[in-house]
């Protein structure tokens, strides 16, 4: 039997946070995970910590503590400065091995799923992926996560009896933020880091972020199709009014009306928003695959027998250059009057 | 110039919507369902014969479980892959992502001589996206994962790979020998040579290992070797859509439907 | 007289013998007949849509010669047989196109998508990469039944379209309902049909197209099918003249040939009246393709009501709706498509209805109609006006 590097028995009773950093600033899905853990540890009695590994970042520390950590494990070291897979794990490890936490939470972002795949080895312990939730058993202190799979057609419950930590990534949006509290207090604990340059293989050789749009994380996609006849400034509008993107099916990305990194699809982008509203879509199967995990989808098509319209919780049967103007100018005065 | 070894791990999952949950025994019920090769992995495939066009070398596929993959995998030698290398033994059986990945670098290291390990980005049945890094950790190599792009220097034996996240990329490089996973849909896999196709139907190109022949700690494979446990196993209650029809003209609709998206929001 | 410009060595095209014996072989010599006299250039439908023809002399030419084809030209190709019922020498040019396209894949020379079509035939069983466990899912509230060959006649052979897409499926239910009313003894092969690979003739890759098309064939072997009705003419046309290469024995019909000859029969009564004045669009794997032009027109002639009025250019002349030669898994930018203008030919008959016989006419012709939002054209299939008047 494989046996992690330490036991249920020399574990502590503490949920264990990573802490991402992303342009500068705490990465929400790791407030998230604060809140979350903030709640769990309040019902168990167990203790909250935030691991944060980066280069001048005591600032995200207090930030951390503010959000509902009790401690921050802290490495700030110039070898941290970008995130390599090499330091970070190394940074990891011996913060984990100088602690030993029961529980090692982790955001299913690209970076995040590297370094859980990778320290899960390396302690020798379970690791479960992109978990849609988590809850602590208080009889026994074990985790149990709900996962899915095969497409998202099986949900699992998985947990682990003898290896430790029990780690999970968690994809954003799966928990909400808490606010914070300046008033909160915490400590912080530097990691006693024993790092160097010649550890890290990995040489970054270009970043460019933000340049582009990415649709994988909006909570509203205004989605056009055929129908909209290439007025993505109209479906523009009444994204902004929501606080969304737009996105668009193949015909008018190839007809040069939208860029090809909006287009939403099996061979496009798959989105999971909160609300997804199709303009002048027909609904074809390669397009719905897009949209299918939005917990909200209204469907605007003149047709009445198009197919979109068994994908949608709202069918609307009209014209897109009616029904959108109306919306946006509802919208446009709900917020006058909110602005006034 | 160095010729270029490289090897793809490649995954034969059952197709996910034919998948079912015994009421019952609450186990999974995969019976007659058909298998594909892991889409994912089909571009890490393209991934390798596109650096094999570019490089030269040779492409091994390395894949772990029971003797009908066999036939699946053909597919890859058709495609252009050299030798198909098979981890099929009951021992295996029962592995999580730990002993998955243990088992798998053992047999990268008996292959032996390998520049480079190429994964999908994850399987359309588990879904953890782990082996990657967990591979690269077990064999103590470099990993770059969600790579659009591979470009290889032989001589100087270093991979850049081309990761587009957040919106944005990064270009980053790494010492061979490596792992890398290969973004999603990124490429086109190509479709099947049919001057190989009878040859790959034939051909004895394919080798299967058991625990014997390979060394492995008994402690670290299948069931033994996971820590993991499913304590619950259940179908996802089926999203149905309310596909409710709203009632007249543009302004009356949109008055219904901004409150709805609202309260969503 | 004009001065003769040295030639250089690059002005030498080298003909490459084993690229020319590969292309005969392919193509049963077909473009040997060809005397280049440019007719194919000038009947092409690409002409009335694009400022620049396709050049089909060229590419027979290039077929002649063993040259290196025109990679873009090659994929516009709908094989819809214009050119070849037009050449002074009837010319297979379909069949040189296939020739010269089934080159280009063993060079990797093809369009994006179309590697991704034929691995959807053979992961999923369809071209449409749809889940092969859902492809009888059309039928779930239809009463038909499973295939046996001690009851049944036919085998009705759904095909990938009717079975996976929306639009298309009407037509199978319509079909279902209209042979059931005929008392005719009929089953379907359920979600083990197979796929009839005429997908990947049609993108000209014979080799995969012959593995589909042995695989099809033995399993309607042991299933002890000897008579097949299809929806599409596309598979009726690959089942008819391109399987008897890899020696299948069963008979094939296009839906409406059967009907026709029940109707011939007085086996199928109808009732209802359809009062509207119906056009039809031919489409060429069932036309041109096959010479079946009278079954359909036999068919609507006996619905009461019917006022059947003819496009000016029909029967053997019928413009193409765009969809064959692999053009349905393509996209054709807007002001190129074929059923652009040929739902402007229907309008300008009068009639509201316009029938055609073939999924892929169905689709390609709404979809031209949608964004002709003053067109009030309706398009159905000859089995759903049928369903309509039973």
């Amino acid at each position: 039997m494989v046996a992690s590097l330490y036991s249920v028995d020399q574990e502590t009773k503490s949920i264990w946070v990573y802490l991402e950093v992303d342009e500068g600033q705490l990465a929400g899905v790791s407030l998230e995970l604060i809140a979350k853990g903030r709640q769990v540890c309040d019902e168990l009695g167990w203790n909250l910590a935030g691991l944060l590994l980066g280069s001048q970042v005591t600032r995200l520390a207090n930030a951390a503590i503010a959000h509902g950590v009790d401690q921050v494990y802290l490495g700030d070291d110039p070898l941290l400065e970008h995130f390599t897979i090499e330091a970070y794990s190394i940074a990891a490890y011996q913060a984990i091995m100088s602690a030993k936490p029961s529980v090692f939470w982790l955001g299913a972002t690209p970076d995040g799923r590297d370094l859980a795949g990778r320290l899960a080895v390396r302690l020798r312990t379970g690791l479960n992926a992109d978990c849609t939730d988590l809850d602590l058993n208080p009889e026994n202190g074990r985790l149990v996560c709900e996962v899915s799979g095969f497409g998202g057609g099986i949900l699992a419950l998985i947990e682990m009896e003898n290896h430790r930590p029990q780690m999970a990534t968690v994809r954003p949006g799966v928990f909400s933020i808490e606010q914070a509290d300046e008033n909160r207090t915490g400590t912080l604990i530097p990691i006693n880091l024993e790092l160097s340059a010649e550890q890290i293989d990995t040489r970054l050789i270009e970043r460019s972020t933000g340049d582009q749009v990415d649709l994988t994380g909006v909570d509203v996609l205004v989605a056009g199709g055929r129908g909209v006849d290439g007025d993505f400034g109209m479906l523009a509008e009444l994204a902004q009014l929501l606080g969304g993107e737009i996105g668009a099916t193949r015909p008018p990305v190839d007809e040069g009306h939208i860029e090809r990194e909006r287009q939403i699809g099996q061979t496009g982008v798959v989105t999971s928003p909160k609300v997804a509203i199709c303009c002048g879509i027909s609904g074809a199967f390669h397009f719905v695959v897009g949209i299918e995990k939005a917990d909200l989808v209204v469907a605007i098509n003149s047709d009445p027998r198009a197919p979109i319209f068994d994908h949608a919780d709202y069918c609307i049967v009209g014209d897109v250059h009616q029904v959108i103007p109306a919306l946006i100018n509802i919208l446009s005065a709900e917020q006058e009057v909110s602005l006034a | 110039m160095p010729e270029l070894h490289s090897v793809v791990c490649v995954k034969v999952v059952p197709k996910p919507e034919e998948i079912r949950v015994d009421p019952e025994t609450k186990l999974l019920v995969r019976g007659n369902t058909r298998s594909e090769i892991n889409p994912p992995d089909m571009n890490a495939m393209e991934m390798a014969l596109s650096l094999k066009d570019r490089y030269g070398g040779q492409i091994s596929l390395l894949s772990m479980g029971p003797s009908f993959f066999e036939s699946n995998l053909r597919v890859a030698l058709a495609m252009g892959a050299d030798h198909i290398y098979l981890l099929s033994d009951p021992a295996f059986a029962g592995a999580d992502t730990l002993a998955t990945t243990y088992t798998l670098a053992q047999g990268i290291r008996k292959i032996g001589d390998v520049d480079l390990v190429l994964c999908g980005e994850e399987s359309s049945d588990g879904a953890t996206g782990q082996v990657p890094p967990g591979l690269a950790e077990w064999l103590e190599v470099s990993q770059l994962t969600l790579l659009t792009e591979v470009n290889l220097d032989l001589e100087q034996k270093t991979a850049r790979g081309r990761r587009e996240i957040r919106g944005g990329y990064e270009i980053l490089e790494v010492h061979l020998p490596s792992v890398v996973s290969v973004k999603t849909a990124c490429n086109e896999p190509r479709f099947m040579d049919f001057q190989l196709r009878s040859w790959s139907l034939e051909e004895e190109r394919v080798t299967i290992w058991g625990v014997q022949d390979l060394e492995v700690d008994p402690g670290l494979i299948g069931l033994p070797g996971s820590p993991t446990i499913v304590s619950g196993l259940a179908e996802a209650p089926f999203r149905e859509r309310k596909r409710e029809f709203l009632q007249g003209n543009p302004q009356d609709i949109a008055e219904q439907l901004v409150p709805l998206i609202l309260k969503v929001i | 007289m004009a001065e003769m410009r040295q030639r250089t060595r690059e002005d030498v095209m080298l003909i490459d013998d084993e690229l020319w014996e590969a292309l005969v072989e392919r193509t049963d010599g077909a473009a040997a007949l060809c005397f280049q006299c440019g007719v194919c250039t000038a009947t092409c439908p690409w002409g009335l849509v694009k400022h620049k023809p396709l050049n089909v002399r060229n590419m027979m030419h290039q077929a002649q010669l063993g040259l290196k084809g025109e990679a873009g030209g090659l994929w516009l190709c709908t094989t819809c047989a214009q050119c070849e019922a037009l050449c002074p020498r009837g010319v297979d040019i379909p069949q040189v196109i296939r020739g010269l396209r089934s080159l280009a894949w063993e060079r990797r020379e093809t369009q994006p998508g179309l590697p991704s079509l034929l691995w959807s035939i053979f992961w999923n069983n369809n071209p449409w990469d749809q889940p092969p466990s859902q492809r009888a899912a059309w039928a779930k509230n239809v009463a038909i039944p499973d295939f046996d060959p001690q009851v049944h006649d036919v085998l009705l052979y759904i095909g990938c379209t009717s079975s996976y897409d929306q639009r298309a499926q009407r037509i199978a239910v319509a079909l279902t309902k209209v042979l059931t009313s005929a008392g005719v003894e009929f089953g379907f092969l359920g979600d083990e049909e197979p796929c009839c690979g005429e997908a990947a003739l049609s993108v000209g890759h014979l080799d995969y197209f012959k593995e589909v098309a042995a695989q099809t064939a033995d399993l309607f072997n042991q299933r002890g099918v000897t008579n097949v009705v299809t929806i599409s003419p596309h598979c009726y046309d690959v089942f008819q003249n391109h399987y008897p290469e890899i020696g299948q024995g069963f008979k094939a019909q296009h839906y409406t040939q059967f009907i026709a000859s029940l109707l011939e029969e007085g086996r199928l009564e109808l009732h209802q009246s359809l009062d509207h004045p119906v056009t039809f669009q031919d489409p060429c794997y069932l036309g041109r393709i096959n010479g079946e032009y009278a079954a359909p027109r036999q068919i609507l002639r006996s619905i009461p009501g019917v006022q059947l009025l003819e496009m000016e250019l029909s029967a053997q002349d019928s413009l193409c709706c765009g969809g064959g030669g692999g053009r349905m898994w393509l996209e054709t930018p807007a002001g190129e498509r074929f059923s652009d203008l040929r739902i402007q030919q229907a309008s300008e008959t009068g009639a509201d209805l316009l029938a055609t016989a073939c999924p892929f006419c169905v689709t390609c012709l709404e979809d031209s109609i949608k964004s002709q939002t003053s067109n009030h054209l309706q398009v159905l299939d000859i089995a759903e006006l049928l369903a309509s008047v039973i």
